[in-house]
């Protein structure tokens, strides 16, 4: 396991911090979350829009944040590094043998 | 027996994380810097006052997402009205790849959040801990009650605007008249204070700490302009062939005879940079094109007495000698499809029905035999008046002869922003009503504000 720096904590928590807010925005510009607590299931009895909307999106975050905490993970274990880009585009990566 | 051959050596763990060294900008004046300024006021004078402005009684910009009404001046929207939201999205993307076709980073220079705020709290810093250098070496020395007072005044400060920022934000989206009561009599609900927390921590961390590395590591945008930029784009460049070979000499010196370029390597255009880079390298993804290197470098040229713009707004194409094209079919693409864009908006705001009829058939009985023959079908109307005043209708139905609304008969009245559930019955004479008939239901306005709208539904009686 690699060290945790400052860096992958923000590429972990900011990246699903936007997807967190697009898909709140879609989310409950489609489904109100009193719609939730009159005809959802018990769980949500009694759950305030207000409630409703804070535990929508820390639940998107949340779940945005664990792909990009696996992303970060994978990139960071793998035993290669990266392909480095080719110098231009098109050029092959070794020589042909002829 | 197959041999063995050991593994090759680990290699050596790569990393390309290094602890960011902190950016100390010089402070510096000009024309961009000036421009800034006028941009931080401006943006953040709206963004501060917005929220305390009153509009007919209510806020003039609130989100009201305890209400699921967006108040927009003297415009109300509902999650019905979701398609203007993706429109406004949709032009201010477009918008933000035309200005970046055009200039370059303008939103990174002068209006993004992220900038904004910096600069603000940049200001702050240079007011509690003075100049560039000041700021090293205070840095520098030792913990005393001088340098305590200093970094306090400036933390305070910081706290200060942040939190100040935080109850702004939620107040675009709870009524912050009510807001700034609860948190006075300390009575803020719990998701109100979080969201305030949330956000101020997000301003001072940005704006405080975190700075010009949002833009390196953080921000997306820096890293896809590049696909906007061609060679016509206005960049912020270092005009190498004048300025190399780079070199000091003495004020007054004839450059020529020394065998120097006009460049002095002064690195006040590195000591000004927000991002900390050499825009001498040429141009790099760290560069928010906030100009501070072009005052710098113009500040240094008037003192040498050699013409300005040694940094300057140029493009690829100018530097080579070639001539820079403005109309661009780049340019006139996205100017087609903003426009686009912005005409479907007006249009459909322009035509948009303050009203919404939802006709539910009655789910129990098919239809009603009544008095003397005459059949019955029930219903029941859902009525949305999504407008900011009261209303009032008069059903009528169409599409079959004889046909009669018996409730309700008389006029309706929709409060302003109400949801309306009311039961209607329809009647026709026993020998018409046989069979399935395709009927429309119509609510017009009979107060003079010429709202109309139409619901097909059906009316049936007993089958032939």
């Amino acid at each position: 396991m690699p060290r945790v720096t400052g860096l992958d904590v923000a590429l972990v928590l900011w990246p699903s911090f936007l997807a967190a807010c697009a898909a709140s925005l879609l989310f409950f510009a489609a489904v109100d979350p009193a719609l939730l607590r009159d005809a959802g299931p018990r769980l949500f009895a009694g759950l305030e829009r207000e409630t409703g909307y804070a535990l929508g999106f820390l639940f998107f975050w949340a779940v945005a944040a664990i792909a990009s905490a696996l992303s970060v993970y994978l990139i960071r274990t793998a035993r290669t590094p990266p392909p480095a880009a080719p110098a231009a585009s098109g050029a092959p990566a070794e020589p042909e043998e002829r | 027996m197959a041999s063995v051959r050991p593994l090759p050596p680990p290699a050596p763990p790569t990393s390309f994380y290094a602890a960011a060294a902190k950016i100390y900008p010089r402070e510096i004046d000009g024309r961009f810097s000036g421009l800034r300024k006028l941009a931080v006021i401006v943006l953040l004078g709206i963004f501060y006052a917005l929220p305390w402005i009153g509009w007919n009684g209510h806020q003039a910009l609130l989100f009201d997402l305890p209400a699921r009404k967006f108040h927009i001046f003297g415009l109300t929207l509902w999650p019905q009205d979701f398609l203007y939201l993706t429109l406004l999205l949709i032009i201010a993307a477009l918008s933000l790849f035309f200005f970046t076709a055009l200039a370059g980073r303008l939103w990174c220079g002068y209006a993004c959040p992220q900038t904004v705020w910096t600069e603000l709290f940049v200001w702050i810093e240079q007011w509690t801990e003075g100049s560039r250098s000041q700021r090293m070496k205070l840095d520098r020395s030792a913990w005393s009650a001088a340098k305590l007072l200093r970094k306090g005044s400036k933390q305070l400060l910081w706290v200060a605007l942040a939190l100040f920022t935080g109850f702004t934000f939620v107040g675009y989206f709870t009524p912050i008249h009510s807001l700034g009561a609860q948190i006075l009599r300390l009575s803020l609900g719990p998701w109100q204070a979080f969201w305030v927390a949330l956000y101020s921590l997000a301003t001072y961390g940005n704006a405080g700490f975190l700075r010009e590395q949002v833009c390196k590591y953080m921000c997306p945008y820096a890293r896809f302009q590049s696909a906007m930029f061609d060679a016509d784009t206005l960049i912020i460049s270092y005009d190498r062939a004048r300025g190399e070979p780079r070199g000091a000499r003495r004020r007054g010196s004839d450059s020529r005879s020394l065998g120097l370029g006009d460049c002095i390597d002064c690195t006040l255009c590195v000591q000004a940079c927000p991002t900390g880079i050499d825009i001498r390298q040429g141009l790099q993804y760290e560069c928010i094109a906030c100009g501070a290197c072009i005052d710098a470098c113009d500040g240094v040229m008037d003192k040498m007495g050699t013409p300005r713009g040694l940094v300057r707004y140029t493009t690829e194409h100018a530097l080579q000698g070639v001539r820079t094209r403005l109309l661009r079919p780049r340019l006139l693409v996205y100017a087609l499809l903003i426009s686009a864009a912005t005409g479907a908006l007006i249009v459909s705001l322009l035509t948009r029905t303050p009203l919404i009829l939802d006709v539910i058939r009655d789910r129990n009985a098919l239809y009603r035999e009544v008095h003397g023959g005459v059949i019955e079908n029930a219903y029941t109307l859902k009525m949305i008046n999504l407008d900011d005043r009261p209303h009032r209708y008069r059903l009528t139905a169409s599409g079959m002869p004889g046909l009669e609304i018996v409730d309700p008969a008389g006029e309706i009245l929709l409060p302003p922003g109400s949801v309306n559930s009311i039961p209607a019955r329809l009647e026709a004479a026993g020998e018409r009503a046989g069979g399935v008939h395709h009927i429309v239901l119509s609510l017009a306005a009979v107060d003079g504000s010429r709202i109309a709208v139409h619901e097909n539904t059906r009316f049936i009686g007993p089958t032939p």
